[in-house]
């Protein structure tokens, strides 16, 4: 079962906190959620849309038509009409807009006339309607009571009272009125707060830096990174962390260096024009061999571009972020709980290598949501084991911060142990700190570097997970980060359809093993594979050709801030076939 | 103040400076007040830009960051949030503070972020030859103002007062006592400390000579109060008019920002086990 609401209307009604509930709600009941935002960057007017979808399977993308179309407004149903299914339900107030197709399942709620009736505020309007909405799924009216008392117990019995009041005025002129469009996708179901939990992709990072045991975070706003520094700003006191709003990215990042050379694992977080300000820092956290993780949330460039949608256009950008040749691992998690787990392996990563990790994200992902089991994530965090590399509490006098290692890493002691010192130098320099200008001691730190990737790509580089049958497969979709639940989307639905179609996700993006990757790309293989991604330059398969010289042919490409979806993808491999 | 140190106790290299440069004064000053305050360099993070006055890094023994031109005052923030057990000096220079990390000192003041910030004030870029810095006066002539520099001077000591810095003190490298009084009483505040020293550049700066500051500069008055901001603010005026006031100009007590911030109590490097999630998950059910 598949089914995708749509929630509309224009921004500062209660659109996201609507879409959200909706999302928990389904979630409690057993069901798994996905959900999307389409917003303009702006607080008040503009087309919102809050888009669930709701499945009895897993689910990571919206597919299909629109089962259920709540309106906020007129122009909801204006821009979303045509991609109604054919016994979908319209949601709306007669006394906005008149529909007029009589093929169209119109649930007609008088919202405005309901909330005057009784002396309600037109802010409340998402009440009554999220009683509607909850009717017409098949739900029980109780579950929205105890939202409300948890959500407005604070601010008193009163506003509880009248939230329960209009929730019910909504709830029960659907199940009077409308009785025949009713549609049971909660039906039988029972609401248990227990087992899972719904977040974005921004909320994983956040937890995942908790369990990766981070301290410092620190960064300036910008969409779409900037709920990671709400909630972890949120969580300062139980979680024992510094959460740092600086004055500009330049000094976020160079306070995480800072505070990641007194031995605290620390991250930074912000979007690509952030990013651009953060690569002079970048580079001092390679010379200096900082651990350091960096959160970049990807949005549409160049510039300002278009802040609240989503993009894949800023790997390249990542790859070659920072003047001077030095190590780096770039990591592209494709859901939340990749997300959780791979951030905290960042932390690990950052200390074993001494070195910068970022983590890469987008729109899609950083601020969607979805389901996920409280059980998945104690399996993380019980199995996850801080490893600090070659990070040491003591020395002697003939200590050197940057002594040579075969595997290009040095033994980092936690400053202020007694009677040693040393410096990290953003100089080239000499193994125990100090500024040098020698050829020798220039070749020696190069060839250290160098051998920090050398040492990865053997210890940490993991292969991309491959889904379905290379051999069989008609094509091979290659993808990475948050176009993953697309391209797995896709192949099933491409399976019923007798195409067999394989997907090959890369999160481990950046530094890429030739070797290891050779069976995978073989030229059989090659020939049949297409690259998908979210961006209009292939940039994975630019970076592939790069550091391995394999070269994807075909590239499936959206860039227009809307994500690629499962659709896009068969519609792609269906006419690509043909030809 | 005479104290006489262990000079290879807190370095134990010949500094590159050029012979006569104010540097070296400031050097010295700097390793008497760390042994006046009984300071190890282990006990010690001391944070160096990058400029002739950043080149101390090889010349001090510390747990030391030799960080980016201009950007030594967030990199000394985050050391100080990460350990607050450990002082934290910065060594920087007038275009590394008021030039290229001038939004970074801005911040700093209103932050009062503990860390103490010895300025090497002497109106030019040295190590990259003689270019105006902001601190250059009006028409002042370099590399890259042959024709005189158009701007006015930055005006420190004000801009450090006005915007919330709570310890402000100004210094002459000629004078290697008054260096290192003012740096250790710097040292000893709590909250964001700054010593402007006025220092002559030998090879690039011919007007702010050791003899123009000898001219120029007066001591304090005595019975001066520096908690009184309007007196400190017509002592930081002063200098528009090349009149240099030496002493703590400013001096008043508000909280830092590592004491104001919710997981003060220990230093951070000592949490080394990570937090149990579960009490966090309540938002997202």
């Amino acid at each position: 079962m598949n089914y995708r609401v749509l929630i509309g209307g224009e921004a500062g009604y209660g659109i996201m906190t609507s879409g959200l509930l909706l999302s928990k709600i389904a979630t409690h009941t057993g069901l798994h959620i996905f959900d999307y935002v389409q917003y303009p960057s702006l607080i008040r007017g503009g087309h919102n849309a809050y888009e669930v979808m709701i499945s009895d399977s897993e689910v990571g993308t919206l597919m299909g038509p629109i089962d259920l179309l709540v309106c906020f407004d007129k122009r909801t149903y204006e821009t979303h009409k045509d991609l109604l299914a054919e016994d979908a339900v319209v949601l709306h107030d007669p006394k906005e807009f008149a529909i007029e197709n009589s093929k169209i399942h119109a649930v007609s709620v008088p919202f405005r006339d309901i909330l005057t009736a009784a002396q309600g505020s037109y802010m409340m309007k998402n009440t009554v309607l999220m009683g509607s909405l909850l009717a017409v799924m098949g739900g029980d009216v109780l579950w929205m009571h105890n939202v409300i008392s948890q959500e407005f117990g604070k601010k008193g019995q009163a506003i509880v009272d009248a939230n329960i009041f209009f929730v019910n005025q909504g709830y029960e002129y659907v199940t009077k009125n409308f009785a025949t469009m009713i549609r049971p996708v909660f039906a039988k179901r029972t609401l248990d707060a227990t087992q899972s939990v719904v977040m974005t992709g921004n909320d994983a990072f956040a937890l995942g830096s908790v369990i990766g045991n981070c301290r410092l975070y620190a960064a300036y706003p910008m969409t779409p990174s900037s709920t990671v520094l709400a909630t972890l700003a949120g969580w300062q006191e139980k979680a024992n962390m510094v959460v740092r709003h600086s004055e500009d990215e330049i000094a976020v990042i160079n306070t995480a260096i800072g505070a990641s050379f007194t031995g605290v694992r620390c991250a930074v977080g912000t979007s690509g024009g952030g990013f651009a300000l953060m690569v002079e820092g970048l580079s001092l956290a390679g010379i200096t061999e900082s651990a350091l993780v960096v959160f970049l949330s990807q949005r549409p460039g160049p510039a300002t571009g278009m802040p609240t949608w989503t993009e894949q256009g800023d790997l390249l950008f990542a790859v070659h972020a920072g003047h001077g040749e030095f190590p780096k691992i770039i990591l592209a998690p494709g859901d939340i709980e990749e997300m959780v787990e791979l951030t905290a392996h960042a932390y690990n990563l950052a200390d074993i290598y001494q070195t910068p990790v970022i983590v890469l994200s987008d729109m899609l992902l950083s601020e969607s949501h979805r389901d996920i089991s409280r059980s998945t994530l104690q399996k993380i965090e019980s199995s996850y084991q801080v490893n600090r590399g070659k990070y040491i509490l003591e020395a002697d006098a003939s200590y050197e911060r940057y002594a040579w290692s075969d595997d290009g890493i040095s033994p980092r002691l936690q400053p202020g142990y007694s009677g040693v010192y040393f410096q990290a130098n953003s100089y080239t320099h000499e193994a125990n700190g100090h500024t040098s200008e020698s050829a020798e001691d220039r070749l020696l730190e190069v060839a250290k570097r160098n051998a920090k990737t050398t040492t990865y790509l053997k210890s940490h580089f993991v292969l991309p997970q491959v889904y379905g049958d290379l051999e069989q497969a008609e094509r091979i979709l290659v993808g990475w980060g948050s176009t993953k639940a697309a391209g797995l989307a896709a192949t099933h639905i491409l399976a019923q359809s007798n195409v067999p179609v394989a997907y090959v996700h890369f999160s481990h993006v950046f530094p890429l093993d030739k070797q290891r990757l050779a069976s995978l790309f073989q030229p059989a293989y090659l020939s049949k594979m297409v690259s998908v991604e979210q961006n209009s330059h292939a940039q994975f398969a630019r970076l592939l050709r790069q550091e391995t010289g394999y070269d994807i042919q075909q590239a499936l490409l959206r860039y227009d801030g809307r994500p690629m979806t499962a659709h896009d993808i068969v519609q792609f491999v269906a006419q690509s076939i043909s030809k | 103040m005479t104290t006489i140190h262990n000079h290879k106790k807190w370095s134990d290299r010949t500094p590159t400076w050029c012979p006569g440069c104010g540097d070296w004064a400031i050097h010295t000053g700097l390793q008497r007040a760390l042994a006046a305050q009984d300071l190890q360099p282990s006990d010690l993070i001391a944070v160096f830009g990058v400029g002739c006055s950043g080149n101390m890094n090889d010349f001090l023994h510390a747990y030391a960051i030799h960080s980016l031109h201009g950007r030594s005052i967030p990199t000394a923030i985050g050391a100080k949030l990460a350990n607050h057990d450990m002082p934290v000096i910065v060594i920087a220079g007038d275009g590394d503070t008021y030039g290229e990390g001038g939004n970074h000192l801005l911040h700093a003041c209103r932050g009062n972020h503990d860390i103490t910030l010895i300025i090497h004030d002497n109106s030019v870029y040295g190590l990259t030859t003689g270019q105006v810095a902001p601190t250059a006066l009006h028409n002042a002539k370099g590399k890259s103002t042959p024709q005189g520099m158009i701007e006015q001077p930055i005006s420190p000591l004000n801009l450090l007062i006005t915007q919330g810095a709570t310890f402000v003190a100004q210094s002459f490298a000629g004078n290697l006592d008054h260096v290192s009084l003012m740096i250790q009483q710097a040292m000893q505040h709590t909250g964001f400390s700054v010593v402007n020293i006025l220092q002559p550049c030998v090879s690039f700066n011919r007007v702010n000579t050791y003899q123009y500051y000898l001219e120029k500069s007066y001591p304090l008055p005595e019975g001066y109060d520096p908690s009184d901001k309007k007196s400190a603010i017509a002592h930081a005026m002063a200098m528009d008019e090349e009149k240099y006031a030496l002493g703590v100009v400013y001096n008043v007590e508000r909280e830092a920002y590592h004491t104001a911030v919710a997981a003060h109590e220990n230093p951070l490097v000592t949490y080394t086990k990570p937090t149990i999630i579960e009490p966090l998950l309540g938002e997202f059910t």
